[in-house]
């Protein structure tokens, strides 16, 4: 695996959905490994779309990525499958396979290396499984293997998401708004859990966040997008409330707010 | 209304004749009608006493033939109509494969099975084969179209999560589709079954096998009591596939 850094490099990328306006235009970002970076920005800033950029689930209209110097973006279809596996993504509502077991769901991240009618008789490679029991004990779900997933709860599912990602043993982690359905205590420990596995494995990560002293407290650099624009890329410390005013626009206020009273800004 | 009554002379007039030439060219028959009314009491009181017995080897016959018909005709079908609602769903694969298979499963649908019965009587002559293959057209017709709808309405996270670990197409399809669209599939195979039991007795009255031929044989000898026994025995077996489909609908979801 190289080591060449940067992990991720995004280079004047553009995104645009039809002929509107942009939703990324022009944002360039460099992310060392080991790097943690928190995306924050209004609803509509493109915070998701830039993580579905860089795996193509979107295609961009131009600009570059690389992945540890491989780019991304002139890739072919058959070798873009390749280098998704080794980009790791978490989702907003966790995006799982309801109807399957936490075991199913775990081994469905390996479908990348996994052939298919291996998956169709669910015929995994034996290290594969094993490493998934190992996952679900460090993500605290042992016991809970052959649940099916519409029985957990909202944080256990986004655990499993986490499980997901990991064995597909990915370089960078994206990870699209882990805490937005979760309740805030519930929230905490899920980032807990992100951060710390990122400095186990040594993963480089963008994390998608809505809350601000959520992003504040775990991310120790921070890019604020506003209109698919980088508005703000700096430590927590550097994050005033004129950035806050320039990257949320009208939705200062309600950002103010949440800050407050988690007593970490000190209001106007 | 009408001024001038030469006018209305020559209409009323028009008009008694008319009627007058309907009734001859009609040739109501009093007899006839006498008969029929003798007939429709006789089919009265055969529906109040079924005769299970004098046709019975007949009656069995028929009736396994159907349900061979509809167990053969739906398992041809389902496997059939896997790959053609796949392929007429819009949220996973290209333009011109989804345009075909809608289009095949159109033409699957555009007649009614009595006339696609009709057509392959003609073709392969009377018996049940006909009658499966009718069963099959329309059944590929039914879930192929009902499977498609069930895949577009399925949650599309899941299979941007399997894209994105960098899943296959068929594993997407194995893993994200699948799961989602089966309590729907099951459910609809089972009321296929019902469906193609109770249309197996239909088109045989054009010569397609099954209970239906033999319903047909016993209305023209005038054997009202078998025809009551057959009415009743499929009245039976649809409600007994009914009980049957619930429990199993339990079983499996």
């Amino acid at each position: 695996m190289s080591e060449e850094r940067p992990a991720l490099r995004i280079q004047d990328l553009v995104v645009r959905y039809g002929r509107a306006a942009p939703v990324i235009s022009g944002v360039s970002v460099e992310l060392d490994p080991k790097e943690i970076v928190g995306l924050i920005g209004a609803s509509a800033a493109g915070k998701s779309t830039l993580l579905r950029a860089i795996q193509r689930l979107v295609e961009p209209e131009s600009g570059r990525i690389f992945l540890h110097g491989l780019e991304l973006t002139r890739l072919p279809r058959a070798e873009l499958r390749g280098a998704r596996r080794r980009l790791g993504m978490i989702f907003q509502e966790h995006a799982l396979i309801e109807r399957l077991t936490v075991m199913e769901n775990v081994l469905a991240g390996t479908l990348g290396r996994t052939g298919f009618w291996r998956s169709v008789r669910r015929r995994f490679e034996p290290e594969d499984v094993e490493e998934a029991f190992d996952l679900l004990k460090r993500v605290g779900l042992t016991g809970l293997e052959d649940s099916r997933c519409d029985e957990l709860s909202g944080g256990q599912k986004q655990r499993v998401g986490i499980a997901r990602a990991l064995i597909q043993h990915p370089d960078v982690l994206l990870v699209d708004e882990p805490t937005a359905s979760l309740d805030p205590a519930t929230s905490v420990r899920i980032m807990d859990l992100i951060t710390e596995i990122c400095s186990e494995r040594g993963l480089a990560a963008i994390i998608n966040l809505h809350d601000v002293p959520l992003a504040r407290r775990f991310c120790p650099r921070i890019i604020g997008l506003q209109d698919g624009e980088v508005v703000f890329d700096g430590p927590p410390s550097a994050l005033d409330d004129a950035v806050l005013q320039r990257v949320y626009g009208d939705e200062a206020m309600s950002a103010q707010a949440d800050a407050t009273a988690d007593g970490e800004i000190v209001g106007h | 209304m009408i001024e001038s009554a030469a006018h209305r002379r020559v209409i009323l007039g028009g008009l008694a004749l008319y009627g007058l030439l309907v009734l001859v060219t009609v040739e109501i028959d009093p007899a006839r009608i006498a008969e029929g009314l003798s007939r429709t009491g006789a089919f009265f009181v055969g529906w109040l006493r079924p005769d299970f017995v004098t046709r019975w080897t007949d009656i069995r016959a028929g009736l396994l033939e159907s349900l061979a018909m509809t167990a053969v005709a739906t398992a041809a079908a389902l496997l059939l109509s896997v790959p053609l609602g796949l392929g007429a769903a819009r949220n996973l694969v290209p333009g011109p494969v989804y345009t075909t298979a809608r289009g095949v499963l159109a033409v699957a649908r555009a007649f009614h099975e009595i006339l696609v019965a009709i057509l392959f009587v003609a073709m392969f002559g009377f018996g049940p084969f006909a009658g499966v293959v009718t069963l099959v057209v329309g059944s590929v017709g039914f879930l192929g179209k009902l499977l498609a709808e069930a895949v577009e309405e399925v949650d599309p996270a899941p299979l941007e999560a399997l894209t994105a670990a960098g899943a296959s197409w068929g594993s997407r399809v194995v893993f994200g589709v699948l799961p989602q669209v089966m309590p729907r599939v099951m459910g609809l195979v089972l009321y296929r079954l019902d469906i193609n039991f109770r249309e197996s007795a239909v088109i045989g009255l054009v010569g397609a096998g099954g209970i239906g031929a033999t319903l047909t044989t016993a209305f023209s000898r005038y054997e009202f009591e078998s025809v009551s026994a057959i009415l009743t025995l499929i009245i039976g077996m649809v409600f007994g596939a009914e009980v049957i489909a619930g429990r199993l609908r339990q079983r499996l979801l």
